[in-house]
């Protein structure tokens, strides 16, 4: 480095794809630019990562909206106190559900963009914060449904003597299993949310 | 324009960045300070309930409490945790107010702070589908409305949801002034 009042650097490789400004074109760079991009290549990765992950959650929860909302059983026989048809719309919380998962998967299709503009440009930060904001909020609301539908399942098994609650998985066992798995594939929506989050947060800062 | 091109690399952790920071760093202690009285609340709230009726009946038990359905117990648990995490994380959020600067700290808060939403939301949820449930009953499984018995269990078992939803809320406001205060370092 010369003692002087500015900082040669010759950087010929940057010539070819940096902006005309005076500082370049003469041929001095700032010592900035060349620690930029070299480590831009961690953040492409893990926005490629980010991409398959959102891909991975579109699947779950797609699965879990159309399990639940084509779950149905019809006993063969009728009993005096019990209804002989099962759907999702005779609990106000499946309804929920599959509204719920429905909404998750559609924001993920439209996320997709953004995700691949974070994997074409790794440096910009607008992208990624508008993701984590919208991830955040998506986490929220898948988080929300999958348990709400956990608790009228588990209700469903089990049952509740002091609520005089009867258990009708007893009656209608595919009925139950389908819905249990729908909710399982929800959770596994939710841990995906959770590492999307945690990858838009460690791409976001400043190397 | 030599002396510029120099000052544009350093610039980056001027003082209006870190003044920025600090609010942000001091808008977190905030929300974390006011949310901490919303889950306690909510989780002694819940387990303090319970209703005797003065009457028995041949099919409804007499006496109500929060641990007779699993949900709520696990929402007590779930706000406990909760609310032993936001008093454990104050320390923390003071060392980001008086070092705005801290990058690591602040992906642990992101991370930290998505569990304990997802914990927060999780029992909160299960717990508003069993008020619902209580509340409104269901004809096709058979499944008693308990509330017409039990008035004043219902009542303060709805109510205690409502600080919990807003913990919810305060923890996606923090999830947002971290990765904020992140980008902007």
């Amino acid at each position: 480095m010369r003692s002087g009042d500015s900082t040669t650097i010759d950087v010929p490789e940057s010539k070819k794809d940096v902006p005309e400004s005076s500082a370049i074109a003469k041929g001095k760079a700032p010592l900035v630019a060349v620690v930029v991009k070299q480590r831009g290549g961690w953040k492409r990765g893990v926005a490629i990562f980010d991409f398959l992950l959102r891909i991975g959650a579109i699947v779950a929860a797609l699965a879990a909206a159309s399990i639940m909302g084509t779950s149905q059983e019809t006993l063969p026989f009728f009993t005096q106190f019990f209804q002989f048809q099962a759907s999702y719309d005779d609990l106000p919380t499946f309804q929920f559900f599959v509204i719920a998962m429905a909404i998750v998967s559609g924001y993920l299709v439209l996320s997709l963009p953004f995700s691949i503009v974070s994997i074409v440009r790794p440096q910009a930060v607008g992208p990624r914060i508008l993701l984590l904001i919208f991830d955040t909020v998506a986490l929220t609301l898948n988080t929300s449904a999958a348990a709400a539908a956990a608790a009228i399942v588990y209700l469903a098994h089990n049952g509740n003597s002091n609520t005089n609650w009867l258990a009708i998985c007893q009656q209608f066992g595919d009925f139950c299993q389908e819905v249990s798995g729908a909710v399982v594939a929800a959770f596994v929506s939710v841990v995906v949310f959770m590492f999307l989050i945690l990858l838009s947060a460690l791409a976001i800062r400043k190397p | 324009m030599k002396a510029d091109a120099i000052e544009l690399g350093v610039g980056k952790s001027s003082p209006k960045r870190g003044g920025l920071n600090r609010g942000v760093s001091i808008l977190d202690f905030i929300i974390r300070i006011v949310a901490i009285p919303g889950t306690i609340g909510s989780a002694i709230a819940m387990a303090t309930t319970n209703e005797t009726l003065p009457f028995v009946t041949r099919f409804v038990r007499f006496r109500a409490e929060y641990n007779d359905l699993p949900m709520f117990t696990f929402f007590v648990v779930a706000n406990s945790i909760v609310s032993a995490y936001l008093l454990l994380s104050l320390p923390l959020s003071i060392f980001h107010i008086l070092r705005s600067s801290a990058e690591r700290s602040r992906i642990l808060f992101i991370f930290l702070d998505t569990a304990m939403l997802g914990l927060l939301t999780a029992g909160a949820s299960a717990a508003a589908s069993i008020v619902y449930l209580a509340h409104k009953g269901n004809a096709k499984a058979n499944w008693l409305a308990i509330c017409q018995q039990f008035n004043s269990f219902c009542e303060r078992t709805s109510g205690s949801l409502i600080g919990s939803f807003l913990g919810v809320v305060a923890f996606i406001l923090l999830i947002l002034l971290s990765a904020v205060a992140l980008s902007r370092r």
